[in-house]
């Protein structure tokens, strides 16, 4: 479960999708999820989906990927798509036992299950083609304007870009809690949920002092390369607007445009 | 360089009766480190060599006495930022100072912080990353990197401050024996070649065979002083200090009981090797003479 989180994993290749600016790709993301609640229209899902494909395909990332996002996600699908069908009042199309299925239940299952799966894949090429750096950048320009009315937008982007940085280190030291106090007999995969939950307790507790240790330590090399968290930064590599960054913001207000206009016209 | 004028550090400590008590860590330290030295602080854990340290980089303040950085008081607080610039910092757990998530943003962090031009942060970090041999893995994730890379790293992100003085406070503590002879010959080619001043806080006898002043410290005090010839030929003083004494200098010792003639100065292990040889071969030359 854990090695199916996709955020921060960067697919290191040169293409027009990687190229374009963080905050285009950010906003991108914004109106793909805006237009997929816009839908009404099953079939209208196709027209995401293929986007998704386009994108995936531009961005040179490959099918496996596209396909790695939806795995950790599996088990939500396919309550998402029972529950829905089979808890959705109106014309019964099947019964078995204590179970209707009714043809609105079949039509809500779809969108749903459609709805969350090109949420989650449309959403996971973002990490697949920035950087975690370029994220936070992207993030903390966007949200520049919010600096002056006191919310600390530069911190936030520092702690977005921490957090991605020691998300690993943090595995790894669970690991190795784990390794530590299995060969002294723990047993993590045995027990009802109860003793379960207790043998999760003795990791994080360790695991939470861990993390306290290192960050009055990482404050301390911050602080030493004069991070002050107040005065101006600069950028080794500036976000700048070119022309495919124009031309993105144009194509992505159309795409909205029209998932509206279907929306309200038709 | 750096001048410490008698500091005395104290930390807070609560005991198990929850009462308030002060531990004193460095107890009248006084310390010159001229420019360009190799200066080795040598010392058993808890001797107070970290603090001492810290407070080089104004990130701990004495409670009383003055550090001067190049003639800049560090109780200075308008002139922290250029302490901070003066002198580089290089810490022992090298996954905990690390903060950018590819080898090049990492380096960058300095001279972003310094409101630096976005051209000449790329310069300085490709001159900084070329030093220290990292220049092929720009890009990498630092998690990617082994222990000895990641270290050498943290000496670039040093560098990327331009410092005329970089303090490695146990920057081979985690390191395998492979690694820490790569972080230490770094530092001395830094040493040699640029002229930084090097404070190397250790607790392994064998890293300071060629620094060019040693101090120990115990329990918050300097209890000697000198070139490694001078700390290593002192037997007691190391017994003091609870140091190894490094295994080229015992070998010299067992030689000479054994009326092997090898002299005391040698303390490098390129040194210990030749001079067995010349005497190998003299003795061999004398024995074939008398055949």
């Amino acid at each position: 479960m854990i090695r199916d989180i996709t955020i921060g994993q960067y697919y290191d290749v040169p293409s027009v999708i990687h190229r374009l600016d963080p905050r285009v790709k950010l906003m991108g993301v914004l109106i793909y999820i805006v237009a997929l609640f816009l839908i009404r229209n099953p079939v209208l899902y196709i027209v995401p989906l293929v986007v998704t494909i386009v994108l995936y395909a531009a961005a040179k990332v490959p099918a496996s990927y596209f396909f790695k996002g939806l795995r950790g996600i599996i088990l939500l699908l396919l309550f998402t798509f029972v529950f829905r069908m089979l808890y959705t009042p109106g014309d019964v199309i099947a019964s078995f036992w204590i179970f209707n299925i009714t043809s609105q239940g079949v039509v809500k299952a779809i969108q749903m299950t459609a709805r969350i799966a090109l949420m989650i894949t449309g959403a996971a090429l973002i990490s697949y083609t920035s950087t975690p750096k370029a994220l936070a950048d992207g993030l903390e320009k966007a949200f520049s304007c919010f600096q002056r009315i006191g919310i600390p937008v530069h911190d936030m982007a520092i702690i977005v870009m921490i957090a991605f940085r020691f998300i690993p280190i943090m595995f790894e030291e669970l690991n190795l809690l784990m390794d530590a106090q299995a060969a002294r007999g723990a047993k993590f995969s045995e027990g009802n949920i109860l003793q379960k939950c207790k043998g999760v307790i003795t990791l994080l507790l360790p695991l939470f002092m861990m993390s306290v240790n290192r960050s009055s330590d990482l404050a301390m090399a911050m602080e030493a390369r004069g991070y002050s968290g107040s005065h101006e930064v600069s950028r080794m590599y500036p976000l700048r607007y070119r022309t495919a960054d124009y031309v993105s913001y144009v194509l992505l207000a159309l795409y909205l445009a029209a998932f509206i206009f279907i929306r309200v016209f038709l | 360089m750096i001048k410490i004028d008698n500091i005395v550090h104290k930390y807070t400590v609560w005991d198990d009766e929850n009462t308030k008590n002060e531990k004193v860590v460095l107890d009248g330290i006084s310390l010159d480190i001229p420019s360009s030295t190799f200066m080795a602080i040598l010392g058993p854990n808890g001797s107070g060599k970290s603090t001492l340290a810290k407070h080089l980089n104004v990130l701990l303040l004495p409670d009383e006495g003055t550090v001067w950085i190049d003639g800049i008081n560090t109780a200075d607080v308008d002139k922290l930022w250029d302490i901070r610039s003066q002198v580089g910092m290089v810490f022992q757990n090298p996954d905990n100072q690390i903060i950018g998530t590819s080898v090049e943003e990492d380096v960058a962090f300095g001279p972003e912080n310094k409101n630096m031009e976005s051209s000449k942060i790329r310069t300085l970090v490709e001159s900084c990353l070329k030093r220290v041999g990292l220049w092929q893995k720009r890009k990498e994730s630092p998690t990617r990197l082994s222990g000895g890379q990641k270290q050498r790293l943290g000496t670039a992100d040093a560098l990327a401050g331009v410092p005329k003085c970089i303090v490695m406070d146990e920057p081979t503590a985690m390191l395998d024996p492979e690694a820490r002879k790569e972080v230490i010959r770094l530092i001395h080619d830094l040493n040699k070649n640029e002229g930084i001043t090097i404070v190397l806080i250790t607790h392994h006898t064998d890293e300071v065979a060629d620094a060019d002043q040693i101090v120990l410290m115990k329990e918050g005090h300097i209890i000697g002083k000198g070139t490694p010839m001078e700390i290593f030929s002192n037997k007691e003083l190391l017994r003091a200090a609870k140091m190894d004494i490094p295994p080229r200098v015992e070998l010299g010792d067992k030689l000479r009981e054994a009326g092997i003639p090898v002299p005391e100065s040698i303390l490098t292990e390129e040194k210990m090797k030749s001079e067995i040889l010349r005497l190998y071969n003299e003795t061999k030359g004398k024995g074939e003479a008398t055949c």
